[in-house]
């Protein structure tokens, strides 16, 4: 089940350009190559074996159809990454998904989008208790199940 | 495959295979009437403080080690599924518990009119039972499991109350009600088994994670590992986990002796019994079946019907959703149960198709979540990227669509040719097409779909006319009936051909209705071993 590796077959400055692209800068948070989430997107990819092959296929893929990546501009950029989307959808989404992970897991993210970052466990939310006054309308309706 | 090594045991009356919904409940209830009970269980207990919803990466784990997709998950204990041929890929867990450990516990019951579809539709069969029949028997699962809903229902026949108040409906639950109270259209609070206030051995209430389908670390969902597992220990009955089974062996008259299995530690063993219980859900169960092919039974055992793995159900589920103006915090609260709309639950043929549909109303999560798509494609990257996910954090709602699936003989359950699981045996392959009256159930809601949530005051409407990953409910491949040339067990579920063979999973569904079936599995595999109690003892030892 978990792979519990370290993914050393990845270019990590591709996939950090790469990052860069995919969620640019905003307010004053960097493009997300920059926040160096490369890194923590290799390590979180090895924690299981079938969507490691997958990231690293992706990767390497990408990596090899697109060897000048890294100094070409924006423009050059983004129109090989929608092609790579176009041509292998399935690979690119295990990019993209795993970006938006790492990203949205991070504590500047947080911040500037006010999330309060908590794990869903052990502290919950809280939530008004139930009021029955919202059946008002229902409970005039007859009952129109389907006698049998 | 020999079992010259295999470990000589103890014959037990009754060997349960597979400890979910319908192992647990049918393991607890025979071994209170004091029968020795073993059950086989391939997966493993969980430890609810493990869940990943405590963990930092939940996001990736959801997608991962704990996807509900064993195919993706693709832990030792799972076994894989060949879903090439079907739209729909299967759901499920491996472990005690089952596949109560992810689902969302969403438990309506079926319809009295749900067991008569031929009768009064004229399609498919009408069930070899009633709903008045079942009905004692949903009532003692509710009281077991614990469920969490409010009597008045207009689309459902009067009922015993529920042991606890409805979950709160929430800001999110009450603007998407606003929509069909507009139209003037049915909804009601769901029935689930969440506690909403503290209920059970050692089960605290919904502390509202939002997170329920991913394991419930507050032991606030119930699960049969909480429930009846506890009482069936209590009573005797044992349980081996990492036990996987390998084939249901029979004497030379093709009565059930028991099971060989591989245990935790790899070696081959049998478990002898003097009758046999299948628990292993829709997929797992035939799979078995067609697995255990002898002498007496060379078309898969119990299989003279032709019948096993045949008839393959899901509930082929469509998914609508909306972006409100409103910021609505729609992460909190358990994600699918708030309501229901059974407005065209009943057939009206003037819709152009029979039988009908249940909305299930769906709230939405956190960030990476809905960066991912959640019930939509994902946020666009690159340029807009975050004005997007701003717009849609904390408002998005939808509207899930659980159209009645008939049965048809070509969709179906066999065994794949080459595929294996970890042990080498067979592995189930899934050969599934949606019908037109399917599809036109599902065609008919979205579109009723969009007008709720037009009326609700959400725009940006997206559809997912069918979801891939939606095979949480696995129905009709050992059906029951009365006559044993159409239908693998009887009214009992007990097997037409195998006298101490039976089915308590929901492969013996005649037809599927348009709700979440497991209530309906945990009803029926309680009246299974009822009967046992009540006019088998010759199966004590």
């Amino acid at each position: 089940m978990s792979a519990n590796t370290t993914n050393t077959n990845i270019d990590q400055n591709v996939l950090a350009a790469l990052l860069d692209r995919l969620i640019p800068a905003i307010d004053d948070l960097p493009s997300a190559g920059q926040m160096g989430l490369a890194e923590e997107i290799i390590r979180l990819s090895g924690q299981q074996d079938r969507f490691s092959k997958i990231f690293t296929n992706a990767m390497g893929s990408f990596a090899s159809i697109n060897p000048n990546f890294i100094t070409s501009d924006g423009t050059e950029q983004d129109a090989a990454i929608r092609a790579f989307e176009s041509n292998s959808p399935e690979l690119f989404d295990s990019i993209l998904t795993i970006s938006y992970i790492v990203y949205y897991k991070d504590e500047r993210v947080h911040k500037r989008i006010g999330w309060s970052g908590n794990t869903p466990q052990p502290d919950g939310n809280e939530m008004e208790p139930w009021d029955e006054s919202i059946l008002e309308n229902m409970r005039k309706r007859e009952p129109f199940w389907r006698q049998v | 495959m020999n079992t010259q090594n295999a470990t000589a045991e103890e014959t037990v009356d009754i060997l349960v295979i597979g400890a979910g919904a319908s192992g647990g409940a049918a393991t607890a209830w025979l071994a209170e009437a004091g029968f020795n009970v073993k059950c086989l269980e391939q997966g493993y207990w969980q430890d609810p403080s493990k869940y990943a919803s405590a963990s930092k990466d939940y996001e990736f784990e959801m997608l991962t080690n704990w996807a509900p997709d064993p195919n993706k998950r693709q832990r030792e204990e799972d076994y894989p599924v060949n879903d090439t041929d079907s739209p729909v890929t299967p759901v499920m867990f491996n472990g005690v518990g089952g596949s109560t450990i992810l689902w969302t516990a969403h438990t309506p019951r079926f319809h009295p009119s749900d067991f008569r579809v031929k009768t009064l539709d004229g399609v498919a069969d009408d069930w070899p039972l009633t709903y008045d029949e079942l009905e004692e028997f949903y009532d003692l699962n509710d009281e077991v499991m614990g469920c969490s809903g409010i009597n008045g229902d207009p689309a459902n026949p009067p009922r015993s109350p529920r042991q606890m108040p409805p979950l709160p409906l929430g800001k999110d639950g009450r603007k998407l009600i606003s929509g069909f109270e507009k139209l003037g259209w049915h909804w009601w609070p769901s029935d689930s088994y969440i506690n909403s206030q503290r209920y059970g051995e050692g089960r605290d209430a919904c502390n509202y994670c939002g997170h329920n389908h991913m394991g419930c670390y507050q032991r606030a969902k119930s699960s049969t590992d909480l429930t009846y597992w506890p009482r069936a220990l209590r009573s005797g009955a044992t349980i081996e986990t990492g036990a996987r089974v390998r084939r249901i062996t029979v004497d030379e008259n093709g009565r059930a002796t028991g099971a060989d299995y591989i245990d935790a530690k790899g070696n081959e063993r049998h478990q002898s019994a003097r009758a046999v219980i299948m628990a292993a859900n829709g997929i797992g169960t035939p799979r078995l079946m067609l697995n255990s092919k002898s002498d007496a039974h060379p078309e898969g055992l119990a299989n003279s019907s032709g019948l096993v793995g045949k008839n393959l159900m899901f509930h082929p589920f469509a998914m609508i959703s909306g972006v409100f103006p409103e910021k609505m915090e729609t992460w909190q609260g358990p994600l699918g149960n708030i309501g229901l709309s059974q407005e065209f639950y009943e057939t009206d043929k003037s819709r152009g198709f029979v039988r009908g549909y249940t909305y299930q109303f769906q709230r939405s999560l956190g960030p990476a979540w809905i960066a991912k798509g959640g019930f939509r494609d994902p946020v666009p990257w690159g340029e807009g990227h975050h004005e997007e996910l701003q717009k849609r954090l904390g408002s998005v709602m939808g509207m899930a669509v659980i159209g009645e699936d008939l049965p048809e003989e070509h969709n179906m359950v066999d065994l794949d040719p080459e595929l294996t699981d970890s042990h080498g045996i067979p592995a189930p392959r899934l050969n599934y097409t949606l019908s037109k009256n399917s599809r036109d159930q599902l065609d008919h809601a979205i579109g009723n779909a969009k007008k709720v949530l037009e009326a609700a005051g959400a725009s940006d409407i997206h559809v997912d006319p069918m979801m891939r990953q939606s095979g949480w409910h696995l129905m009709g491949t050992a059906r029951m009936g009365d006559d044993p040339k159409k239908s693998v067990v009887d009214k009992w579920g007990q097997a037409h051909d195998v006298d101490n063979l039976f089915i308590v999973d929901g492969s013996v569904f005649v037809t599927g209705a348009a709700v979440n079936p497991t209530p309906t599995i945990q009803a029926l595999a309680l009246r299974t071993a009822d009967y046992i109690v009540s006019n088998r003892q010759d199966l004590k030892g």
